[in-house]
């Protein structure tokens, strides 16, 4: 018999329970919302870690976790997928540090020297020393309303679909698209001619 | 390379925790856990409405998506005005809605009171038609706007925003977070589903100027503009589409020929379910005739148009939350909440940075 190879500490997660029911679990047995944690902590770290650097990631996390739990009894059951949700609790609390995140992006765009990115650097082979494209973008994104940089980076950094990013944020799947097609339109608009057709127009206009 | 390709790439480095880092985090969940009665959840405690630092877009469902503009478009003009308003008497109707129904007033202190919906709106064809056609703006030239909004999540906040489209809609200016002023290229972009206002211009000259025709054309329209494989609102009932329709290119007073705005009005007074409720307050709080739809179904949300109750100029929108909107099993926003918008400047300027 070979031994299950959890992760430390880990809660055993079968895989085969759906997070509404862990939740609903979690309302008598509270010690089963660890299996949530088991399954999208680690995600959620690294994408606080994007946002706003190593140092804060941690906080954000737990912080993420302790409000999800303390609100569990309010969690539509029919939602099977609980990576909405945790994304929508932990934007909250990332977006009190907003300060903080555009002041990176500030710096990046400026200097082209990333601060979050050198949090993690000794942990990881990173490149710190940005690329051009990397400075417009980092422009770009100091530059977009929360909300639509929120609905951005859920899709570009979390990988969420439209769905999820309204369930997330909790607005409708049409105001996510029109978020979202404005933050790329600005966002485009910062890489300076990287549509090919917008130079072309450009000189004969 | 696009730019969502290259916004992954950014930071992409950043490594997952693994169980020690996220050793202290997941204690405190397990305290926290440990300590929780079993069988309940603790905090029955209501979420506020919205979520501070995270500003809903100002373009909720799209209604109305972009600048209400006079453009050049004078305010005076007014000569047919007076005998415009002799025609109006505005009827009060203290008891609620023309129909009667279920929904809730708007504000929950004050009874609302409604206009005459056909009289109000005859009156503002009216008033339209007196104004002056407005001149051509060069493709080169600018649209210059100035608005406020007020978010729905209960803080009051009014956050101001100034912004400069190029007519030919080839390029943006504004101020960004830095103080800088920065001008942008937009380069052209088929997935759009707004127009620039010289398209705006154009789209609305080719539509009818007779209500009948006017209203068919837009309730028949999948959206609003032609980019049907994006439309969300298959199921939109017809009577909605119209009133959403209508309202958009009321928006567009900038480029807005005065007999197709008085079309609109008259073909709103055709739409059944709208309804005009005095004394609705835009963002800056300006008091004017609150022109909405009333479904059939059920009413959730109700969105104003506010405009001046003289001179029919669009102040702004209200949108109030008739019920609790419920999202991911939490209250995101409770009943009588509103997102309320105000124009503040609309203009054509020959150059970005121009206020006037």
């Amino acid at each position: 018999m070979i031994a299950h190879t959890g992760r430390a500490g880990a809660a055993e997660d079968t895989g085969d329970v759906g997070d509404a029911e862990v939740i609903r679990r979690s309302l008598e047995e509270p010690d089963a919302f660890a299996l949530l944690f088991d399954r999208y902590a680690p995600e959620i770290h690294r994408y606080a870690i994007r946002r706003l650097g190593d140092s804060l990631a941690d906080d954000v996390v737990a912080d993420t976790f302790l409000a999800a739990f303390q609100r569990r009894d309010r969690y539509d059951l029919t939602r099977p997928d609980a990576r909405p949700w945790l994304y929508g609790i932990a934007g909250n609390l990332i977006g009190r540090h907003r300060r903080v995140e555009i002041r990176s992006y500030r710096a990046l765009a400026r200097t082209g020297a990333d601060e979050v990115a050198e949090s993690y650097a000794d942990r990881v082979d990173a490149r710190v020393s940005a690329s051009a494209v990397q400075k417009d973008l980092a422009g770009a994104l100091a530059g977009l309303s929360a909300g639509d940089r929120e609905v951005l980076l859920l899709v570009a950094w979390a990988d969420l679909t439209y769905d999820e990013v309204a369930e997330a944020v909790g607005i409708p799947v049409g105001t996510v698209r029109s978020r979202l097609h404005r933050a790329r339109r600005k966002t485009r608009a910062a890489l300076g001619g990287a549509d090919p057709t917008a130079t072309e127009e450009e000189r004969h206009g | 390379m696009d730019e969502l390709s290259a916004l992954r790439e950014m930071r992409a480095q950043a490594p997952e925790a693994d169980a020690d880092r996220l050793g202290p985090a997941r204690e405190r969940l397990m305290a926290a856990a440990r300590t929780a009665p079993a069988g309940t959840a603790s905090g029955r405690r209501r979420l506020r409405p919205g979520r501070p630092g995270f500003p809903r877009s100002g373009d909720r469902g799209r209604i109305v998506p972009a600048g209400m503009n006079r453009g050049r478009i004078a305010l005076a003009g007014m000569a047919g005005l007076a005998a415009a308003l002799a025609l109006v008497a505005v009827q009060v109707a203290p008891t609620g809605p023309p129909g009667g129904g279920d929904g809730a007033p708007a504000t929950p202190t004050v009874a609302a009171r409604y206009a005459e919906t056909a009289v109000v709106l005859e009156r503002a064809a009216l008033v339209a038609e007196s104004r002056p056609v407005a001149a051509t703006p060069r493709p080169d030239q600018w649209q210059y706007r100035r608005y406020v909004t007020v978010q729905p999540n209960g803080d009051g906040e009014v956050q101001e925003h100034e912004e400069w489209l190029r007519y030919d809609g080839r390029k943006n200016a504004g101020y960004d977070l830095d103080g800088a002023f920065r001008i942008q290229d937009v380069p052209p972009d088929p997935g759009d589903d707004d127009l620039s206002p010289e398209k705006y211009a154009e789209r609305l000259r080719r539509l009818p100027t007779d209500p009948d025709e006017l209203l068919a054309h837009v309730t028949g329209d999948r959206h609003w503009i032609d980019l049907p494989r994006e439309d969300p609102g298959g199921a939109e009932p017809s009577d909605a589409r119209a009133f959403r329709v209508l309202s958009v290119y009321l928006g567009q007073r900038a480029v807005m020929p005065p007999e197709l705005e008085a079309a609109i009005y008259r073909a709103l007074a055709r739409i059944p379910g709208v309804a005009v409720e005095l004394g609705v307050r835009d963002a800056a709080g300006r008091a004017g005739l609150g022109v909405f739809h009333r479904p059939a179904g059920e009413e959730r949300e109700r969105r104003y148009l506010v405009l001046e109750p003289d001179t029919f100029r669009y102040l702004g929108s209200r949108t109030v939350w008739l019920r609790d909107e419920v999202i991911g099993g939490e209250v995101a926003f409770p009943a009588g909440s509103a997102y309320v918008t105000a124009e503040l400047a609309s203009t054509i300027v020959d150059r970005p940075g121009q206020r006037s």
